[in-house]
């Protein structure tokens, strides 16, 4: 097992030696390691110019205190989504109040352990993807295949410097760093086992420590693909390509590739090239695949988000389905066979019940998903895969042109008559739309309704599972938006990686001292509660302000499907520099990493602050100093858990839609109690009061309009200068007055001295000043940590 | 009073939304909150935005909300955004405050709320998003047990004290009118 104290000694003696590290040389507590300090000598890397910090490697409870001070002042508020526990056989325990179960655990340390499990989960996907993707690219480009992050890109691989003090150059030292990884994850998922961990804050310290992890484990993930794949490297010019179900060309055999993990996807578009046979066959992706495979071949197609799985396959548009691994809806097969498509299932985690037949001739797997003797294959030789998705593919095209999928609207029309009434479609929905209704609208020949509902649609056909007269409603839903689906052709841009050192030097003076206002990330799935729209407005509402906009993954999608006047989207009218006013992708759901990297290379080329093994020094000044704000809108699965918890833990605020409220907890903040929002001045060492900001740093918001404003609220950050806290300040007034209608009644707590007064609203914030009997205060050089006191706070 | 046929089990509205072994008493008479509301002294009204999509009368909900306000002298708190069109009709005892923070909130026996009048013994919630709700009553349930929570909306939310339990529109239109007679010390 992977000891990270014991390493760290290692290593540090390594480095001193300025020699590879021996087993031999290492005390005796080493010798369980051999194998890891072989490799270990090979990372040794004697041109560091930083000295190595404090917490390299960190274990479980290594920066719990730095945890316990943020969740001090952002104390979980616990809303439990089931009262009883049904973990142990001891249960099922029932912990409403202040009950308790068998093993000694109440409500609130129970609410804590399953967040943790979320984490856990979540984090294990990324991880498990990464080592996938780390082992298969040490197999085929050799352990020594250099790591690249892109031109400009000196502070290379951020977090992994801050977490582990390394500095990864290889495959084989990215795989060191998910051993590491692994070992966290299995001590995080260890807590959570009955009779373990039990109080609730080291149940959310051990969440942030997960969280932390995950954000390594994506690091390591996108590092490793960027460098081998021929995909953009930290370009803010990354290629536009092609989005959207209506730019899928009907004439060309179609292959649907759905998950996370890019490899068979590659190995696809690899066979079409290789074979020229792009005239003939076309690949598109839904989900992060859709983005890791335009990063390497802007030809392939970003059809949509992963919402959109069941209303591509169900409109019959697939002659093959490719699915790798995350967030696949797991009846694919059942699906595809509806449209008579075969599927192929390539990764261990997602098997997908299908026959094992990767060590068979390709001829005779063709053959047989062809003549559908078999649904889908299970094929774990991703090369073949390729040949065989392409053959496949071509093959089913002519089979299928001529096949109808999907019922007529008349066909609809008469079945809609003998609806029951029974509103269980409405029931089932999570978005409470109004399927009922819709569907007697449609027994008048009135499709309207039903469109509607296809436009706020996720996509999860719960409806239709509840219908007693088992109605294919999606599937009527998809008829009645045919043409929007039709319509929907964009141009995105693709995944540029990693931010460059150039960009931060340029914008990180304006972001820490609040002249940019924020950096908004958006992120996560699209489990959206009233349609993917809702992203791109709050992406425009912010980018015409001159925030920086990121985006990843499924939200990066819905913010770009959606077209101005000039039928150009948000990628098209904006750049992709990281700049004030841009709309940045960064990529899949791994590239969220050089999301939290930026913020990271703000304090070291900025303040120039030693990054590694350096955590909490750096998540202090993140959490003082960089106004940024992570929005994931439909967040939806327990990988966006794990995102979130990896940016609590610098101190970044997350806020997710409604349905994030389902996560149970969130992790809120008192403005109205002082003591609360203290800080060390660092110059002096005295305590002194702040504005309360960020307020909060986990929070479902209920409406666009409320996200606006607390995105707006949530960028103010204490070491703003007067100049940026008035810029910060008009932004949050303007939003506010917009959104609720009125002047917001606690500016005056943010106006440290005239200076932060935004001179437009001078005369109203003195009267709210006057009125609370506001006083002058100093700004400090503000921190948490009482060791950042110049003379280490003695 | 008359329930929907097929919505006589007090059962949550989304199917799946089940709980735990405590859930809410059915909510059908005005009456039956007497004697909670005799006991309780600082009421709460907190409305979400749905408030302002949802048919009453000729109008919204909006209107509604003011009325009970009205009727029985309870301040309004207004999550989402709805706040702007409380304040477009000149409605003046409602705050803005967001459903998540006051979920926080109400766990404090000591919070007194940016009208100043708490500590609540007692809220009424209505049209916060039905999952939102239902996480909000939940902490409230669990976190606040000196809190009696009324949910006043159409639809079964179990972590209530009293919930209506998926009532037809017609009747749950009778049921709010009775309310608003209940909280100005009428009887119904
Ligand atoms: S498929 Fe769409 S309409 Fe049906 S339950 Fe899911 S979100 Fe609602
Ligand atoms: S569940 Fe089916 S039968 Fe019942 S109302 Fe909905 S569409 Fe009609
Ligand atoms: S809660 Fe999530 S994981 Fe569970 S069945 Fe529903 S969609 Fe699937």
């Amino acid at each position: 097992m992977f000891q990270p104290n014991t390493l760290r000694i290692g290593t540090e003696q390594a480095m001193k030696k300025k020699v590879h590290f021996k087993a031999e040389e290492a005390d005796t507590g080493l010798g369980r390691f051999k194998g890891l300090e072989v490799r270990i000598g090979e990372i040794v890397d004697d041109e560091w110019d930083e000295s190595m910090g404090p917490t390299p490697m960190p274990g479980p409870t290594t920066l719990r205190s730095w945890d316990h001070k943020i969740l001090t002042k952002y104390q979980p508020s616990y809303m439990p989504y089931c009262q009883v526990c049904c973990l142990c056989t001891m249960g099922k325990c029932d912990l409403t109040g202040t009950k308790r179960g068998a093993c000694g655990i109440n409500m609130k340390a129970q609410q804590g352990r399953i967040v943790l499990a979320a984490a856990n989960i979540g984090t294990a996907a990324h991880l498990a993807h990464s080592r996938h993707l780390i082992d298969h690219l040490i197999d085929e480009y050799g352990p020594r295949t250099k790591l690249i992050q892109g031109p400009g890109t000196e502070i290379h691989a951020p977090i992994s410097r801050l977490v582990t003090g390394m500095r990864p150059r290889t495959l084989e030292d990215a795989s060191i760093i998910v051993d590491y990884c692994e070992s966290q994850l299995a001590h995080g998922l260890s807590a959570t086992a009955t009779g373990q961990e039990g109080s609730w804050l080291d149940f959310e310290s051990k969440v942030f420590h997960i969280g932390m992890i995950d954000h390594l484990a994506l690091e390591i993930a996108d590092l490793a693909q960027v460098s081998t794949l021929d995909m953009p490297q930290a370009d803010p010019d990354a290629p536009l390509v092609e989005a959207g179900i209506g730019n899928m060309d009907p004439n060309k055999a179609t292959i649907l590739t759905i998950g996370h993990n890019i490899i068979p996807a590659a190995a696809i578009t690899d066979y079409i090239t290789e074979k020229r046979l792009g005239e003939m066959v076309e690949v598109g992706g839904i989900c992060c695949t859709a983005w890791d495979i335009t990063r390497r071949d802007p030809t392939a197609k970003v059809i949509g988000p992963i919402s959109w799985q069941l209303r591509f396959i169900r409109a019959g548009m697939a002659d093959l389905v490719v699915v790798d691994e995350q967030c696949v809806r797991t009846n694919v097969v059942e699906e595809a066979q509806k449209v008579l498509a075969p599927v192929i299932s390539t990764s261990d985690k997602a098997v997908m019940g299908l026959p094992d037949r990767s060590d068979d001739p390709v001829d005779s797997i063709v053959e047989e998903l062809v003549t559908r003797k078999i649904p889908g294959a299970y094929i774990t030789d991703h090369k073949k895969v390729g040949e065989i998705a392409v053959k496949v593919a071509l093959a089913m095209k002519p089979i299928r042109a001529k096949k109808k999928f999907l019922p007529s609207k008349k066909k609809i029309q008469k079945m809609a008559e003998t609806c029951k009434k029974c509103m269980e479609c409405v029931r089932a929905c999570p978005n409470d739309q109004n399927v009922q209704e819709a569907v007697l609208a449609a027994a008048t020949g009135n499709m309207e309704p039903l469109r509607e509902i296809y436009n706020n649609c996720i996509g999860c056909a719960r409806c239709e599972s509840a219908c007693p007269n088992e109605y294919d409603l999606h599937s009527w839903m998809v008829v009645a938006g045919e043409q929007d689906c039709a319509n929907e052709t964009y141009m995105v841009r693709t995944g540029r990686g990693a931010i460059q050192d150039t960009e931060i030097r340029k914008v990180g003076q304006p972001i820490v001292f609040g002249e940019i206002p924020g950096v908004i990330a958006h992120v996560g799935c699209a489990n959206y509660p009233g349609g993917g729209q809702d992203v791109h407005d709050m992406a425009e509402e912010f980018a015409k302000r001159r925030f920086i906009i990121v985006t990843s993954g499924c939200a990066a999608m819905s913010a770009g499907i959606v077209k101005d006047e000039n039928g150009e989207s948000i990628y098209q009218r904006r750049s992709g520099d990281f700049d004030a006013g841009s709309v940045v992708n960064v990529g899949s759901c791994v590239a969220n990493s050089h999301i939290a990297g930026a913020t990271i290379k703000i304090a070291a080329i900025f303040a120039k602050r030693n990054l590694r093994g350096n955590y909490a020094e750096i998540a202090d000044y993140i959490y003082n100093r960089v106004g940024a704000v992570g929005i994931s809108w439909g967040a939806m699965s327990q990988k966006a858990v794990a995102i979130a918890a990896g940016f609590w833990r610098l101190g970044i605020p997350v806020i997710v839609g409604p349905h994030g409220s389902k996560y149970r907890r969130m992790l809120l903040g008192r403005a109205d109690k002082e003591r609360d929002w203290m800080v060390y001045d660092a110059r002096t060492g005295e305590r002194m009061l702040t504005a309360p900001g960020p307020e909060h740093l986990f929070y479902a918001a209920e409406t666009v309009a409320e996200a606006n404003v607390l995105t707006a609220k949530l960028c103010i950050r204490p070491n703003d200068t007067g100049k940026g806290r008035s810029i910060k300040l008009s932004h949050y007034v303007d939003l506010h007055e917009t959104n609720y209608g009125f002047f917001p009644e606690d500016i005056w707590k943010y106006i440290r001295r005239d200076a932060d007064i935004p001179i437009t609203l001078k005369d109203k914030i003195l009267g709210q000043m006057k009125d609370n009997r506001w006083k002058e205060r100093p700004t400090p050089d503000p921190t948490l940590l009482k060791e950042q006191i110049h003379g280490g706070g003695q | 009073m008359e329930v929907a046929s097929n919505m006589m089990k007090a059962t949550p509205w989304q199917t799946g939304e089940i709980c735990g072994t405590d859930s809410a008493k059915a909510l059908t008479k005005a009456d039956v909150l007497k004697r909670d509301l005799k006991k309780c002294k600082k009421p709460l009204l907190i409305v979400g935005s749905e408030t302002r999509t949802e048919k009453y009368g000729k109008g919204t909900m909006l209107d509604y909300i003011i009325e009970l306000s009205n009727a029985g002298n309870i301040p309004v708190i207004a999550t989402g955004g709805v706040i702007k069109d409380f304040l477009e009709k000149g409605f003046e005892n409602a705050k803005s405050v967001g459903a998540m923070e006051m979920a926080y909130f109400l766990q404090d026996p000591e919070w007194k709320g940016p009208h100043g009048t708490g500590p609540y013994d007692m809220i009424y919630t209505y049209g916060i998003p039905y999952f939102m709700q239902w996480t909000l009553l939940s902490s409230v349930m669990n976190f606040a047990p000196e809190i009696t929570p009324i949910a006043i909306g159409r639809h079964f939310q179990p972590h209530a004290k009293w919930s209506c339990p998926n009532l037809k529109e017609k009747n749950w239109h009778v049921l709010l009118k009775e309310l608003v007679t209940l909280v100005g010390g009428g009887s119904t």
